[in-house]
């Protein structure tokens, strides 16, 4: 067995398990935000089950529209509050930050863990060891009542990737080549570990972008090697020579369509994002922040900085961060999923052209579905913010 | 969930953002079917849309989020059934949870060729059949995992949940049941 099947065998109490086998592993935490809660809230008062299985387990996050945007927003905020007073589950409502960077930052799980919730980027926690496994609304009342979850054991994938990082290459970069080389449901139904030297050697944070995307290649799970030996074997294996990762960026309306940024400079812009649980990271900022000291955004270009939690902003905020922002003429918004799902703080028109440090660029995405979404690393949007177009990473480096 | 109806076509890659926009998620459950399919090649879909119509689609439909807001508006349209080359995998659950069959079948290519506007076809998921019966042709579909005909039978996953607390012996609250067909 490999390392996510060791786990999920453990939580079913079983000795082995195989690809394709049924079985009912227990859930250490249940997750869910102010979209998908309100549905699992509904469903878990159906089922008329008078506790949840655990409440230091079930958590539930205000992230995607804070402050509300909408009336019916507002109403979602106040149906979490009621189901949070009645049944005593753990509440994050006060603008905390998105739900899988502040699930990490409060040690809500650990290595070994099997944790569930309603968003997609649930795979995030990949990053640190937990067997992440993203359901929709319905599926985590069901947990939230019985304390378990039914699922298929995956087949997994190996991608190993060895060797020298080439400069200004990020997790970004990485997770955006597996995605264009694998194709967005290379990995559907799948579990995929991914690993070498050139992934156990990154910072956490980096590690958080990679196990983020997995959901991007279609993954049930995504599990980024701890480095405690090896992972164990996997019904196909990958490698990957890390120099032939160049920085790159997916370009409209795909995670997959993804090409190298020496084909995109000069690409005008109208807009560009730091944010969401991708890449609102504190190491982002700085990396944004080394990049705009001292100069100013292209006079046709807004820059929207959304940090990923309220922990983020108030080291921004300590280290002068959110100044540096501010006088380059960039917005900074209060932590949250800000506009990378399309509701509020950001939206783009038909004629809009963004680069957005975020997750996903479907038409749509972000406002207009016409709009043109490229998604690329922190530091291709702070440079490009100030050049007005896209522009290859560490053209902008020289001093003002 | 079997019965006719007619079919709507769509291409590969039909993500969640596609399905239902994200301004349309905090709308309330009964609006959801006013955005179903509002950001994509069918904008217009909830207007011309009619109880029992099924969705023809191609690889990797529902990749995106995890928004159950999306099947619940295909559902609240009176879409019937979906059938795709693939399914992403939190859709398929999703929509299987809530009691929207989705079935997956090799030959989309040809229905869709042989297909004419406002054909009529009528689809059995339990036989895993598709017929039009306009054009007297019949295709066949993969048939269903066991657990996903049962929760579909059940009239969805709270359904199921309820039994098993039920068999724990936990003491529950009349609710108020989806109900299957």
């Amino acid at each position: 067995m490999n390392v996510i099947e060791k786990i999920l065998a453990k939580k079913a109490g079983l000795d082995h398990v195989k690809p394709g086998q049924e079985i009912t592993v227990k859930v250490d935490l249940v997750m869910a935000h102010d979209v998908t809660a309100p549905i699992a809230i509904e469903q878990f008062r159906k089922i008329g089950v008078s506790r949840v299985y655990d409440p230091e387990k079930v958590v539930l996050f205000i992230d995607h529209n804070i402050p509300s945007s909408t009336v019916e927003s507002r109403q979602q905020h106040r149906t979490m509050q009621a189901f949070h007073e009645d049944f005593g589950v753990q509440f994050y409502k006060r603008s905390d930050g998105v739900l899988h960077q502040v699930a990490y930052e409060e040690g809500l799980y650990s290595a070994g863990d099997i944790i569930v919730g309603a968003d997609s980027h649930t795979c995030t926690a990949g990053a640190h060891g937990a067997v992440a496994i993203p359901l929709g609304s319905t599926e985590a009342a069901a947990v939230m009542a019985l304390g378990e979850l039914d699922l298929e054991v995956p087949e997994t994938h190996i991608i190993r990737i060895n060797g020298k990082l080439n400069p200004f290459v990020y997790g970004k970069d990485i997770v955006l080549h597996i995605i264009g080389k694998f194709t967005t449901n290379g990995f559907t139904d799948c579990a995929v570990i991914v690993t070498g030297d050139a992934i156990v050697s990154l910072p956490s944070e980096e590690k958080m972008t990679i196990a983020n995307m997995m959901i991007e290649c279609g993954a049930m799970i995504g599990y980024i090697d701890q480095g405690n030996g090896d992972p164990g074997p996997g019904a196909a294996e990958y490698d990957i020579d890390a120099a032939e990762i160049v920085p790159v960026a997916a370009c409209p309306s795909s995670p997959g369509n993804v090409k190298p940024l020496s084909q995109l400079v000069g690409t005008r812009i109208t807009q560009a994002v730091l944010a969401s649980c991708t890449n609102g990271r504190y190491s982002d900022m700085e990396i944004a922040a080394s990049v705009l000291q001292g100069r100013k955004i292209a006079s046709h270009v807004n820059l929207v900085v959304v940090p990923a939690s309220r922990r983020i902003l108030e080291q921004m905020e300590e280290n002068g961060l959110v100044k540096v922002f501010r006088d380059v003429g960039a917005i900074v918004m209060n932590p949250g999923c800000g506009p990378c799902f399309g509701s509020h703080q950001g939206l783009l028109t038909k004629d809009d052209v963004a680069v957005s440090s975020t997750n996903r660029n479907f038409p749509g995405r972000m406002g207009d579905k016409a709009a043109q979404v490229y998604l690329a690393s922190p530091r291709v949007v702070a440079e490009s913010a100030v050049a007005g177009y896209l522009v290859l990473p560490g053209t902008i480096t020289k001093e003002v | 969930m079997d019965g006719t109806g007619r079919a709507f076509f769509l291409g590969d890659n039909v993500d969640t953002d596609q399905i239902l926009p994200g301004y349309a998620m905090s709308l309330p459950p009964e609006r959801l079917g006013e955005a179903a399919l509002g950001g994509s090649a069918i904008p217009n879909f909830a207007k011309i849309a009619a109880h029992g119509d099924i969705l023809v689609a191609g690889d990797n439909f529902g990749c995106g989020s995890s928004r159950e807001q999306a099947p619940v508006a295909l559902k609240a349209c009176g879409i019937r059934a979906v059938v795709a080359k693939s399914f992403a995998r939190i859709f398929r659950r999703n929509a299987i949870n809530i009691g929207l069959p989705v079935i997956t079948c090799d030959c989309i290519d040809q229905i869709t060729a042989e297909a004419k506007d406002n054909d009529v076809f009528e689809i059995n998921i339990q036989a895993a059949t598709l017929t039009n019966l306009t054009r007297k042709t019949g295709y066949v579909l993969k048939p269903l995992a066991a657990s996903s005909l049962q929760t579909l039978h059940a009239g969805g996953l709270i359904n199921r949940v309820r039994e098993k607390l039920s068999e724990r012996g936990e003491q529950l609250q009349s609710g108020q049941l989806t109900g299957g067909e």
